[in-house]
C-alpha cells in the first residue's frame, strides 16, 4: 500500500459507502419485519452518519491529507488484474460531501413525501443502495471500481424511475433510460478497455502518469481510412459514457421521461448526483483529456450545443418536473462547456451548486406536487406562495440561483463558465459558438425559471375546487430538508470562491490542488486575469439573467394575456420546441422500428422457425426422450443383465485395449 | 508428527491411525452400550455415534500436522489428501447420521444401524489412507458389507430387500473383478504397494504386457463399480431407491470420496507408466457415464432415483479431472467431491424433511407446491438444485469449473465440450423440481419432520453453496494444498 505524508484513516474511508451499502442490504431484504419507521430510521442515520464522515475527510483533505491505496484484488486474468481501492484527493472529497449532503436531505425529505406508499422499503434501500453506488464512482482508485459505481448508479435508476411498476409510462421511461444509458456505456466500457489496451493497467495514477509519454509516442489507430490518434480515441469514447449518464445531446431524451419516478429521485439522482457523474469522469480525466484537443473541442461543442438546446425546450414545458429536468440536462451541458475549455475546476464547481439549487428546485416541486393531489401540471397551480409558504421561499432561492442572480451560488460558478468559454481561443469556432450558446442560454434559463416559479406560486388561482380543499404546506420532515439545501443553494458559491478560491488560476494552488490537471497553454482562468477580466463585476450574463427575468415577470405576472397570443403568432416553433425537437420520434423512425423489425424477424425466423420448428419439434427433444427411455428400458431390474453388462463392459475395454496395440 | 503421548508404548506411527482405532472402539463401546438403551430412545444411540465422529474428527486434527507419514510399514498413509478426504467423509457420516435421528424411528434395531454407519466410516478411512492393495481391498471391503446391511435395513419391506441383494451380488462380482486384477499385477512386479507396483510396471518387459493390460482393465472396472462409472452403474438406482433415504444420501456422497480417492492414488502411484490407456479407458467410462447418468434422470418420476442418476453424471464430470490428472485435475476432484458433498446430501436432507401422510414423499410431484407452504424449505432446495445444475455463482458452478479447467488444461477439449452439453441436459430435470416447487399447486396436504437438528443441516448446506459460490478461493486453495505431492 502506498503511503502518502498525511493519509487519511482507511477505516474511516471504508465506513463511508458501507453504512450506506448496510443499510440499503438491511432495508432491502429485512424492510417486510422492520416496518416503515426502523426501516426508515436506519437508512437516515446511515446516510446522515456517511455525511458527518465525509464532512470530516473533507476537512482531513483541505489539510492536505489525501489517500491512495488497494484494498484486495477482485479479479485476475492473466495480466488484467482489478484491485478494489480508494483515491482519496480534493476532487473526491467535494464530491463525497456533495453526495452524501444532498442524500442526507432527500432521504429525511422521503419520509414525509412517501408516507404510505406501499413501496416505502424498498424505496429506502434503492436510495441508500444508491448512495452506496455513486460513493463507490467517486471515491475509486481505478476506471474498474469506476466502471463498477458507473453501472451501479445505472441499474438504481433504473429502478427508481420505475418505481411505480404498475404504471405503464414509468416502465417505459425506466427502459428507455436503461437503453440510451446502454449506448453511451458501451462506448465508456470501449474506452476502458482501450486505456487497458494501450497503457496495460486500469490505475488511474499509473494511467495518469504515462499519458505524456504515450502521447509523445504519437499511438494511432486507422479505421476506415481514418488516423486518429489513440489518446483521442480512448478520450472521445469515454466522452460518449459521459454524454449517456450525463444526458447531452443525442443521447440527453431519457433524463426528461426519467421523471416518472417519485420526485426524491428526480432531485437526488437525475439532477444532483448521478448526472453529474459524467462531468466528473471527465474532470477524473484530465490529464488525459488535456492532451486531445479533438475530444476539448468535442465535449465543448456537445455541451454548448446540449446547453442552448434544451434550455428552447425548457420554455413551454408545462409540466413543473420537465421544466426542471431540461434545465438539468441545459446545466450539465454548461458543466461540459467549462471541462472542454479547460476550466474543469470550474465545472466541478458548478457541479457542486448545481447539486444544491437543483436538489432544492425539485424538492420545493415535489412539496408542492404533494400539495396539489399529485398533479404536475403548472396550468392548473397559481397562487401557491399564500398556502406554501416555506416552499414557496424555498423555491425562490433555488430559481434565483439556477437563474444565476448574484449572491446565489449559480450566479458565481455560472459567470465563471461563461467567461472561461468567452477567452477559449485555442479552440476556434468551438470556442465562439460556445460562448454565444451559453450566454444566451442564461436568459432562455432565467426565462423558463421564474415562468415556472410565477405560473406555480402567483398569477391567477387556477387550481381545481377538488385540490383547494387539499392544499396545505408540507409537514416538517419535507421543509427541513428545504431549509437546508437553501443554505447550500444561497451560499455554496460564495464558499466555493471566497473559502475554497476553486477558481485560482493557476489550479494547483488554489482548492483543487493536483487532482486537476491543466495544460500552462490553454487555461482560460489564467488568461481571464492576464486580460483584465474580473469574473464578478456586472457583466453580460449578469443582464442576460435579470432580462429573463423581467421578461417572465412581465409576461407571467403583469400582463398574463401575452403568452397566449405570442403562442398564436409563432405556432410551428412553439410546436417543434413542445415536442422537444422531435427527437423521440426521430429516434423511433431511426432505431426503434428497424429494432422491432430485426427483432420481430428473427423470433419469426430464428427462434420459431428454426429452434421451435427445426430442433425442438425437428428431432432433438425427441433424441433426448428416446435415449432416456432406452436408458430406462437397460434398467431391467434383473441381476443378471447388470452382471452381464459389467462383464460386456470390461471385456469390451479389454478387447480395445489389446486390438489398439 | 504431532507429540501423541501414550500411557503404554506404541509402535512407531502408529499413532496415525488413531483417529480409525479410536472409530473401531468406540463403535464396538456403541453396540454393548446400545443394548441397555431404551427402546423409544434409540436416537440417543444415533447422539453417540455423532460423538464418536466428533472425537474421531478432533483426533484426526491433533495427528495431522501437513506431512506425510507411513506406518505399518507402507501399508497404511496419512498425508494432507488423507487428511483432507476423511474430513469430508466424517462429515458425509455425520450429515447422514443427523437425517436417521427421525427417519429411523420406527424401525427396529436402531443401534445395530448406527453402528453400522460407523463401521462402513471407518473403512472408507482406511481407504483413503490405504497405500497397498490389501489395505485398499480390507477397506473396500468393509464399507461394503456395511453398506449392505445398510441398504436391506427395512427387512420387511420388499423393495430394500431386493435392493440390497442385488446390490450384494453385484459388488461381490466387482470385487471379485478387482482381486482377479490385482493378482496380475503381484505377478508382474511381485508387490502389492502402489508405488513399487508403479516402479516395477514401468521396467515390465513387453512380453508381460497383455497380462499387464488384464490387471489394468479388471482394476479399473472394480473401482469404477464403487463409484458407479458407467457401464458398472446398474445398481445405482435399484439400491439407491431401495435403501432408506439417510443411507442413499450417505452412499451417494462419502463412499464416492474414499472411492475416488483411492482411485486418485492408484493411477497416480501405480499406473504412470499405464497413462495412455488408464486415460483410453477412463475417458470411454466417462463419456457413457455422462451421458447415462444425465439422460436417465430425465425419465425418472421418483427423486430418489433421479437424484441417483444424477450422481452417476456428477461422477462422470468428476472423472474428468482423474483424467486430467495432474496437480490441478486432482484438486479439482477433491472440489468438486466436497461441494457435491454439500449440495447431494442437502438435496437428500429436504427429502428426508419432506413426509406426506406419514409417508416420505419421493415422486417428482410431492414437491408441487411446497413454496407456498413452506417457502424456506422450498429455496433451500432451489438454491440446492440450481447449484447442482452448475448454475453461477453457487458452488456447484466452480465444482465444474476447477475439473472442467483442470481438464482442458491437460488437452482434453473435445471431453469438456461433451460435458458442457450434458450439463446442459442435467439442468433440464434439476430446474423441473424447481418448477414443480415454485409453480405448480400442491394436490395432497403435506407433512414435514420438525427435527431441528435436520432444518439446520439443510440450511446449512444451503448457505454453503452460496457462499462457495461466492467465494470459492479459501476451500480451492485447501484442495490445491491437499494434493502437493500426489502424482
Amino acid at each position: 500500500m502506498h503511503e502518502t505524508a498525511m493519509t487519511l484513516n482507511t477505516t474511516e474511508l471504508l465506513v463511508i459507502p458501507a453504512l450506506p451499502l448496510a443499510a440499503s442490504l438491511v432495508a432491502g431484504l429485512f424492510g417486510w419485519a422492520l416496518k416503515e419507521r426502523l426501516t426508515h430510521w436506519i437508512c437516515c442515520l446511515a446516510v446522515i452518519a456517511s455525511a458527518i464522515l465525509s464532512a470530516d475527510v473533507f476537512m482531513q483533505v483541505q489539510q492536505g491529507a489525501s489517500f491512495y491505496g488497494n484494498f484486495w484484488t477482485w479479479m485476475l486474468s492473466d495480466q488484467f488484474v482489478v484491485p478494489v481501492g480508494m483515491m482519496i484527493d480534493r476532487l473526491t472529497a467535494i464530491m463525497m460531501l456533495t453526495v452524501t449532503i444532498v442524500s442526507a436531505c432527500v432521504h429525511v425529505y422521503t419520509i414525509g413525501y412517501m408516507h404510505g406508499d406501499p413501496g416505502y422499503t424498498r424505496f429506502f434501500s434503492y436510495i441508500s443502495g444508491f448512495t452506496f453506488s455513486m460513493l463507490v464512482l467517486v471515491m475509486g482508485n481505478n476506471f474498474f471500481t469506476l466502471f463498477f459505481g458507473w453501472e451501479a448508479v445505472g441499474l438504481v435508476s433504473y429502478l427508481l424511475i420505475g418505481f411505480w411498476f404498475k404504471r405503464e409510462s414509468a416502465n417505459f421511461a425506466a427502459l428507455k433510460a436503461f437503453i440510451v444509458n446502454r449506448v453511451g456505456d458501451f462506448g465508456f466500457a470501449v474506452g476502458i478497455l482501450a486505456i487497458w489496451y494501450y497503457f496495460g493497467t486500469i490505475d488511474y495514477r499509473e494511467v495518469f502518469n504515462q499519458v505524456e509519454s504515450f502521447v509523445a509516442q504519437g499511438h494511432a489507430l486507422h479505421f476506415l481510412g481514418w488516423e486518429i490518434s489513440a489518446i483521442t480515441f480512448i478520450c472521445l469514447a469515454l466522452f460518449i459514457g459521459a454524454m449517456g449518464k450525463s444526458g447531452q445531446v443525442p443521447l440527453h431524451v431519457w433524463l426528461p421521461d426519467s421523471m416518472e419516478g417519485p420526485t426524491p429521485i428526480s432531485a437526488l439522482i437525475h439532477a444532483a448526483t448521478m448526472v453529474t457523474a459524467g462531468v466528473f469522469m471527465v474532470a477524473r480525466c484530465s490529464p488525459m483529456f488535456e492532451f486531445s484537443e479533438t475530444a476539448l473541442a468535442a465535449v465543448t461543442l456537445v455541451g454548448a450545443i446540449t446547453a442552448w438546446m434544451c434550455a428552447t425546450i425548457g420554455l413551454v414545458q408545462n409540466d413543473i418536473k420537465r421544466v426542471i429536468a431540461y434545465s438539468t440536462c441545459s446545466q450539465l451541458g454548461y458543466m461540459f462547456v467549462a471541462c472542454g475549455v479547460s476550466a474543469y475546476s470550474v465545472g466541478i464547481f458548478h457541479l457542486m451548486t448545481h447539486a444544491y439549487f437543483k436538489a432544492l428546485l425539485f424538492l420545493a416541486a415535489g412539496s408542492v406536487i404533494h400539495a396539489v393531489l399529485a398533479d404536475q401540471d403548472i396550468r392548473r397551480m397559481g397562487q401557491l406562495r399564500k398556502y406554501m409558504p416555506v416552499t414557496y421561499f424555498a423555491m425562490l432561492i433555488a430559481a434565483l440561483a439556477l437563474s444565476g442572480v448574484p449572491p446565489f451560488a449559480g450566479f458565481w460558478s455560472k459567470d465563471l463558465i461563461i467567461e472561461s468559454a468567452k477567452v477559449a481561443d485555442h479552440l476556434g469556432w468551438v470556442g465562439d459558438l460556445a460562448y454565444w450558446a451559453v450566454l444566451s442560454g442564461v436568459f432562455m434559463t432565467a426565462f423558463y425559471t421564474f415562468r415556472m416559479f410565477f405560473l406555480t406560486f402567483h398569477n391567477s388561482d387556477r387550481l381545481p375546487e377538488k385540490t383547494k380543499a387539499h392544499v396545505h404546506e408540507s409537514p416538517k420532515v419535507i421543509t427541513v430538508p428545504l431549509l437546508i439545501l437553501s443554505v447550500g443553494a444561497a451560499l455554496s458559491g460564495w464558499w466555493g470562491v471566497e473559502v475554497l478560491d476553486v477558481a485560482n488560476p493557476e489550479v494547483a494552488e488554489g482548492y483543487f490542488g493536483a487532482s486537476l490537471f491543466v495544460m500552462e497553454s490553454h487555461n482560460p482562468l489564467a488568461t481571464l486575469v492576464e486580460e483584465g477580466h474580473h469574473a464578478f463585476f456586472l457583466t453580460a450574463p449578469f443582464w442576460m439573467a435579470v432580462g429573463g427575468i423581467a421578461l417572465a415577470f412581465v409576461m407571467y405576472f403583469r400582463e398574463t394575456a401575452i403568452p397566449a397570443r405570442l403562442v398564436a403568432s409563432a405556432r410551428p416553433l412553439y410546436t417543434f420546441l413542445l415536442n422537444k425537437w422531435y427527437w423521440d420520434e426521430l429516434y423511433e423512425r431511426i432505431f426503434m422500428l428497424p429494432a422491432q423489425r430485426i427483432g420481430r424477424w428473427l423470433w419469426q425466423k430464428g427462434d420459431l422457425a428454426i429452434i421451435d420448428q427445426g430442433i425442438i419439434h425437428g428431432g432433438f427433444v425427441e433424441t433426448v426422450k428416446a435415449g432416456a427411455a432406452r436408458m430406462r428400458e437397460m434398467q431391467t431390474g434383473m441381476v443378471y443383465h447388470y452382471a452381464f453388462a459389467m462383464v460386456i463392459g470390461a471385456f469390451g475395454f479389454l478387447t480395445y485395449l489389446l486390438l489398439k496395440g | 508428527m504431532a507429540n501423541v503421548t501414550f500411557p503404554f508404548p506404541f509402535p512407531e506411527h502408529l499413532s496415525a491411525l488413531l483417529p480409525e482405532i479410536l472409530v473401531a472402539v468406540l463403535a464396538m463401546a456403541l453396540l454393548i452400550v446400545d443394548l441397555f438403551v431404551p427402546k423409544e430412545r434409540k436416537a440417543l444411540t444415533g447422539y453417540l455415534s455423532l460423538a464418536t465422529i466428533l472425537v474421531a474428527g478432533v483426533a484426526l486434527m491433533q495427528v495431522a500436522d501437513g506431512t506425510s507419514v507411513t506406518a505399518f510399514y507402507g501399508f497404511f498413509t496419512l498425508d494432507p489428501f488423507a487428511v483432507f478426504s476423511k474430513l469430508l467423509i466424517l462429515a458425509g457420516t455425520a450429515i447422514a447420521i443427523i437425517m436417521s435421528l427421525d427417519y429411523i424411528r420406527s424401525e427396529e434395531n436402531v443401534g445395530e444401524y448406527f453402528v453400522l454407519m460407523l463401521f462402513a466410516m471407518l473403512g472408507m478411512m482406511l481407504l483413503v489412507s490405504a497405500n497397498n492393495f490389501v489395505t485398499m481391498y480390507l477397506g473396500i471391503e468393509l464399507m461394503a458389507l456395511s453398506i449392505y446391511v445398510l441398504v436391506g435395513y427395512q427387512r420387511d419391506t420388499l423393495r430394500s430387500n431386493e435392493a440390497a441383494l442385488k446390490y450384494f451380488i453385484l459388488g461381490s462380482l466387482s470385487s471379485g473383478m478387482l482381486l482377479y486384477g490385482i493378482t496380475f499385477f503381484y505377478g508382474v512386479t511381485s508387490s502389492l504397494d502402489f508405488k513399487q507396483i508403479g516402479e516395477a510396471l514401468a521396467a515390465a518387459p513387453s512380453s508381460e504386457h497383455t497380462a499387464v493390460l488384464l490387471g489394468l482393465v479388471f482394476i479399473i472396472a472394480g473401482l469404477a463399480f464403487k463409484v458407479s462409472m458407467a457401464p458398472f452403474h446398474m445398481w445405482t438406482p435399484d439400491a439407491y431407491e431401495g435403501a432408506p433415504t439417510p443411507i442413499t444420501a450417505f452412499m451417494s456422497a462419502a463412499p464416492k470420496v474414499a472411492g475416488f480417492v483411492v482411485f486418485v492414488r492408484i493411477v497416480a502411484d501405480a499406473l504412470p507408466a499405464l497413462e495412455h490407456e488408464t486415460v483410453m479407458i477412463l475417458s470411454g467410462m466417462a463419456v457413457l457415464t455422462m451421458a447415462v447418468g444425465n439422460l436417465a434422470a430425465i425419465a425418472q418420476r421418483n427423486i430418489k432415483r433421479m437424484l441417483a442418476y444424477s450422481t452417476i453424471g456428477h461422477v462422470g464430470f468428476v472423472t474428468l479431472g482423474l483424467i486430467a490428472g495432474s496437480g490441478s485435475g486432482y484438486a479439482g476432484m477433491l472440489v468438486y467431491l466436497a461441494i457435491y458433498l454439500f449440495m447431494g446430501m442437502g438435496a437428500f436432507a429436504v427429502i428426508v424433511l419432506m413426509r406426506r401422510e406419514g409417508i416420505q414423499g419421493e415422486l417428482l410431484d410431492d414437491f408441487a407446491g411446497l413454496a407456498k407452504v413452506r417457502p424456506g424449505y422450498a429455496l433451500a432446495m432451489g438454491l440446492l438444485l440450481f447449484s447442482l445444475a452448475g448454475i453461477p455463482f453457487l458452488g456447484g458452478f466452480w465444482a465444474k469449473y476447477a475439473v472442467f479447467i483442470a481438464a482442458v488444461q491437460a488437452g482434453h477439449v473435445y471431453l469438456v465440450i461433451y460435458a458442457l452439453l450434458f450439463s446442459v441436459v442435467g439442468a433440464f430435470y434439476y430446474i423441473r423440481v424447481v418448477k414443480y416447487m415454485y409453480f405448480d399447486e400442491a394436490r395432497v396436504p403435506f407433512d414435514f419432520s420438525e427435527n431441528r437438528l435436520m432444518q439446520a443441516t439443510v440450511a446449512l448446506t444451503a448457505m454453503a453453496v452460496v457462499v462457495l459460490g461466492i467465494y470459492p478461493d479459501p476451500l480451492m486453495e485447501l484442495c490445491r494444498q491437499a494434493v502437493i505431492g500426489i502424482g
